[in-house]
């Protein structure tokens, strides 16, 4: 083993790792952001009891980070929040009910006005060429990253503050801390203002059980997306890719591979996050909980990325009536709601066609439980109802995945025409390591919570020695089972 | 002043001291190691973090902002003219045409050969991929399989330009592909080069026999807004220049008359999304 080093572009080369790399943005699970967390903890720990020192570093932080993700679009983000926090002020300042609605509309229509352009317009111009023919070029638009995540945050927060459910004496600075709070920054989980706000000024600190279950917590996010995710991703991607040129067995695969790479992918984002706010002392709500274990859609979506759920929930199904308008309504509703999530996730049909099947799922499985509830509370009845949610789910992934509508026939087509045992053997010889990967996360989701709980505290009350031990495993994991391109997270593009 | 730092000390003390040094501890381990390529511990090599080559590598950008060192390796890295003139291969041929998404804008050009000269074209484009990418699996094997094809053309190398130690991380994926193509008749179009490359266009030299490769680097390109891929019309020359060059010093020359039509289109492509 020889060691040579050119020094000589040391700085330069730093320079380069901290500048702005629109292919490379900072993911929490890369070495540059690991050795930028090494200098923020003790900067940190030794402002936490000074609120607008720590404030502003946590901003500039957070500001920072966002920069090196999306580049100048930074000065949107401050943009966004200086004009939201202005309006919630004036909101707060005016008892008369009519200025307080137009001011809350003012700010709504202006975030979703942003964020129409930015996602939407060439989603817009590409149909209204279809309608009339025309031909408007797309325009050259660069989709800032987490632009839909702190949309719905900054929504939320002037909402509240209009309902008075939240205090318009937030400084400013407590505001885009808020907003901008780096762990949930670019891909959520969706911070609600009610919950968060409450927690700047508390100035909790983790101790040291926390502390290291946060490190738990980032430890299972890392095995999940970067070795889990992004391994399987390479053969659900040759599937995906070339939806006819492989049999249906491997098709089948494929899709099944697709449901737990975007579970993994995003929960384990997820748990990052939580973890890496945890550190700093700050709690936010669960993202995921065993998603794949629910025996319904209605059990999914309160267990599937939760955060949006509930923002949806609270936020479009509710003000739309909820269930307070008759059935017919309810199930509207939920049909609209899921309409809207589906576009959430990004601007093309293939998401509003995901979104109304699964509100059209919701509304079917509420006009349905009448009957189901008739059913007995036996293993077979939790089974098929499981197996039914499940594939109901992993269909809809397909429509959700694929590049087109023709590519998403085409697999499913696949999967039932052109489906051989015979090509198990050969798969299992040559796929071994995706087999191992699928079946060590379909059994850490099957286990029982408290299996997974007592893991994790097992961790925690575990020796210093073993916990670097384990934490270094881990390191060599995503080194091993690493590619030599940088895997974005897939909500980042949401 | 002093019991603000007192408490802070405290606070380090009591809540984050052990998670940082535990942090710090694995981050100074890990970048330790990575001033190796791998590490070797009972037989199996393990990978290690790219820290130290991030912080040493003088390429991409830096290229423009520091001084070049002379390059006397130039004429090393041409390939030198085969022993004897071949005879060209007249007969039809089915060619599978695989590589990165420097193919789109060679494979219409070539198509077009193609069309004009009786052979059949299948293109697999494999976008972002690499020659470990290529070596690391057997889809090439699947692709031999599936279009049977007598003919190999293969243009890989753009996206590993500036890729360092390149000979050792890819012999065994370059090998693995060789292994694939078999005795079948190769020809590779090396990389565009936008920049100098770190020893891909060398490397390629030195595994392909003398005739099969077909060095690009030194050639003039218009590129594209990416300033990597050559423009259609730019790509459709770089096709021509191969098939210029392919009567005097390609191992296994083809007929490939000049064709009337500037592209054609071939008998199936593939499009493979990057691995990730």
């Amino acid at each position: 083993m020889t060691v040579t080093a050119d020094i000589s572009t040391l700085w330069h080369n730093v320079a380069r790792l901290l500048d702005y790399a629109p292919d490379s943005p900072m993911l929490f699970s890369s070495g540059t952001f690991w050795a930028l967390f090494l200098v923020f903890m003790p900067v940190y720990a030794l402002l936490r009891n000074r609120l607008w020192y720590m404030l502003t570093f946590v901003v500039a932080f957070s500001l920072y980070f966002y920069y090196k993700s999306s580049g100048w679009f930074v000065l949107l983000l401050g943009a966004t929040s200086l004009i939201d926090w202005s309006v919630s002020r004036l909101m707060s300042r005016t008892g008369v009910r009519w200025k307080r609605r137009t001011l809350a509309t003012v700010s709504i229509v202006l975030s979703l006005s942003v964020l129409g352009y930015f996602k939407y317009a060439n989603f817009f111009l590409w149909n209204w060429n279809r309608m009339v023919e025309g031909n408007f070029q797309p325009l050259d638009i660069i989709l800032p990253v987490g632009i839909s995540f702190y949309t719905f945050q900054s929504i939320s927060y002037v909402v509240d503050v209009y309902k008075g459910r939240v205090s318009a004496t937030t400084t400013w600075l407590e505001y885009v801390f808020f907003l901008s709070f780096f762990p949930a920054l670019v891909a959520g989980p969706i911070v609600r203002a009610d919950y968060f706000i409450p927690q700047i000024r508390a100035n909790y600190h983790a101790n040291r059980t926390e502390l290291f279950a946060a490190l738990w917590m980032i430890i299972v996010g890392v095995l999940k997306k970067a070795v889990i995710a992004d391994y399987i991703a390479q053969y659900n991607d040759l599937i995906f890719a070339n939806p006819t040129g492989y049999s249906g067995f491997e098709s089948l695969m494929g899709v099944v591979g697709y449901t737990m790479q975007i579970y993994c992918d995003f929960s384990g984002y997820s748990d990052m996050a939580i973890g890496l706010a945890l550190i700093m002392g700050f709690k936010l709500s669960r993202n995921f909980d065993f998603p794949y274990k629910s025996k319904n859609l209605t059990e999914f979506w309160r267990r599937w990325h939760i955060s949006l759920s509930s923002w949806l929930r609270d936020y479009v199904y509710i003000p739309l009536g909820g269930n307070r308008r008759g059935t017919a309504r309810t199930y509207l509703n939920n049909f609209l709601t899921m309409l809207i999530g589906g576009l959430w996730h990004g601007a093309a049909w293939k998401f509003v066609f995901w979104g109304a099947m699964h509100g059209l799922g919701l509304a079917v499985h509420k006009a349905t439980m009448p009957l189901t509830r008739r059913l007995p509370d036996a293993w077979w009845v939790k089974a098929a109802g499981w197996t039914v949610t499940m594939l109901y789910v992993s269909l809809l992934w397909v429509f959700f995945r694929a590049d087109s509508w023709l590519d998403s026939w085409l697999i499913i087509k696949n999967i039932f025409t052109n489906f051989s045992l015979s090509y198990v053997a050969p798969f299992v010889s040559v796929r071994w390591m995706w087999l191992i990967m699928m079946t060590v996360i379909i059994a850490a989701h099957a286990l029982p919570s408290r299996i997974v709980d007592a893991a994790g505290t097992a961790f925690v009350k575990s020796w210093w020695v073993v916990k670097l031990l384990i934490f270094l495993i881990t390191v060599q994991l995503v080194l091993e089972f690493a590619g030599e391109d940088v895997a974005p997270f897939i909500y980042f593009q949401f | 002043m002093h019991t603000i730092l007192n408490h802070s000390h405290s606070l380090l003390k009591r809540s984050y001291i052990s998670l940082w040094l535990l942090l710090l501890v694995a981050f100074g381990l890990v970048a330790a190691v990575s001033c190796f390529d791998e590490v070797k511990v009972g037989g199996h090599s393990f990978k290690t973090a790219s820290f130290f080559d991030e912080l040493t590598n003088r390429d991409p950008w830096i290229v423009d902002t520091l001084p070049v060192p002379v390059d006397t390796g130039m004429l090393d890295s041409v390939p030198p003219a085969p022993r004897f003139p071949v005879p060209v291969d007249t007969a039809s041929k089915t060619i599978l045409f695989f590589g990165d998404s420097m193919l789109e804008g060679l494979s219409p050009r070539l198509a077009a050969y193609c069309e004009e000269n009786g052979h059949t074209l299948y293109t697999v484009i494999w976008y972002s991929s690499t020659t470990q990418v290529w070596g690391d699996c057997d889809t090439l094997s699947t692709f031999i399989r599936r279009f049977k094809p007598d003919y190999v053309v293969a243009c890989l190398g753009a996206n590993e330009l500036f890729v360092r130690d390149i000979a050792k991380k890819r012999e065994k994926p370059m090998q693995h592909i060789l292994d694939q193509i078999g005795e079948r008749p190769l020809l590779w179009i090396g990389p565009p080069n936008w920049k100098e490359d770190t020893g891909i266009n060398d490397f390629l030299a030195d595994r392909l026999d003398e005739g099969v490769f077909f060095l690009s680097n030194g050639m003039s390109f218009d590129r594209k807004k990416d300033g990597a891929h050559p423009t259609s019309a730019s790509a459709a020359l770089w096709m021509d220049s191969v098939v210029m060059w392919m009567p005097d010093h390609a191992l296994y020359p083809i007929r490939l008359d000049l064709p009337s039509k500037a592209k054609g289109r071939p008998a199936r492509v593939t499009l493979l999304q990057p691995l990730k």
